[in-house]
């Protein structure tokens, strides 16, 4: 029997879209307003699975969970300019690509028998799910 | 990838089957054959993969107007059973969800449209995925 566990994580940052090696023209053509900085509340639940241990009746210790997000998640993008990070200096700091970076991060910690999804908020009207594959 | 986005509308609705009498409607729906109203909110999923060079699945801003016009202007703050795109749906959760693919899925890119969820209360949700699903 598997069973899967959420445990929700929050963290503020700055971001703007901007592809580098285009104008600031098309920039602005394609992303808008989102070419200006600005910043926001993500919310982040990050899903395991695996079997319920029957000594400790868990799927895995979600202080571990905690402790695994926190120290590689959220004191590495709370409060931070996710342009200025490295896994976004080729990567335009969409939700989707927030998504793929926070998935890679927390597989080679996790991996790939217990982490399930990660679902990344924006803000309450919009969020993305990745289970890792096709991108 | 899936990616989720979220909006609100108001409407007022009653359960009521056309055949059926007043008291058989009263005793199959109970009091949601009353004239009542929610506070929905619509889930609009879509599935594809980021754009290499924007990151961007799908233009967002496409998709707002797309739903704008196609749900939400139809329905927030009127009576459902006077939505001439309703017309002949019993207006339960997983009927407006039924209904919203069928305007929706034509209306997004070909096979974008994942899932359609509403949210009728905060104890009540309804998914469809089309027919196939």
């Amino acid at each position: 029997m598997i069973a899967y566990s959420t445990r929700r994580f929050a963290f503020s940052a700055g971001h703007h879209y901007r592809v580098e090696g285009w104008s600031l023209e098309r920039n602005e053509g394609v992303f808008g307003r989102l070419t200006v900085p600005h910043g926001h509340n993500y919310t982040l639940d990050v899903t395991v699975r695996g079997p319920i241990d029957p000594e400790t009746g868990m799927v895995i210790d979600l202080g571990e969970v905690k402790a695994v997000v926190g120290e590689t998640i959220i004191d590495r993008f709370d409060h931070a300019d996710l342009n200025a990070d490295p896994a976004f200096r080729s990567r335009v700091p969409t939700t989707e690509n927030i998504a793929i970076v926070v998935w890679d991060l927390l597989l080679a910690k996790l991996g790939d028998e217990r982490l399930w999804q990660v679902r990344v908020w924006e803000d309450p009207t919009l969020y993305v799910d990745y289970r890792g594959g096709a991108r | 990838m899936e990616l989720t986005r979220v909006y609100h509308f108001s409407a007022a609705h009653r359960l009521e089957n056309p055949a059926l009498t007043a008291e058989d409607n009263a005793r199959r729906y109970g009091m949601c054959a009353r004239p009542h109203g929610h506070n929905y909110y619509l889930e609009v999923t879509m599935r594809g993969e980021p754009d290499p060079i924007t990151g961007m699945m799908i233009d967002l801003g496409r998709v707002d107007d797309v739903v704008q016009v196609a749900v939400l202007d139809r329905v927030d703050h009127r009576s459902l059973e006077d939505v001439p795109q309703l017309a002949g749906v019993i207006t339960t959760g997983e009927s407006l969800a039924q209904a919203f693919w069928g305007v929706l899925a034509p209306a997004l890119p070909a096979g974008a449209l994942a899932r359609v969820t509403v949210v009728e209360t905060a104890k009540n949700r309804f998914e469809y995925a089309g027919e196939e699903r």
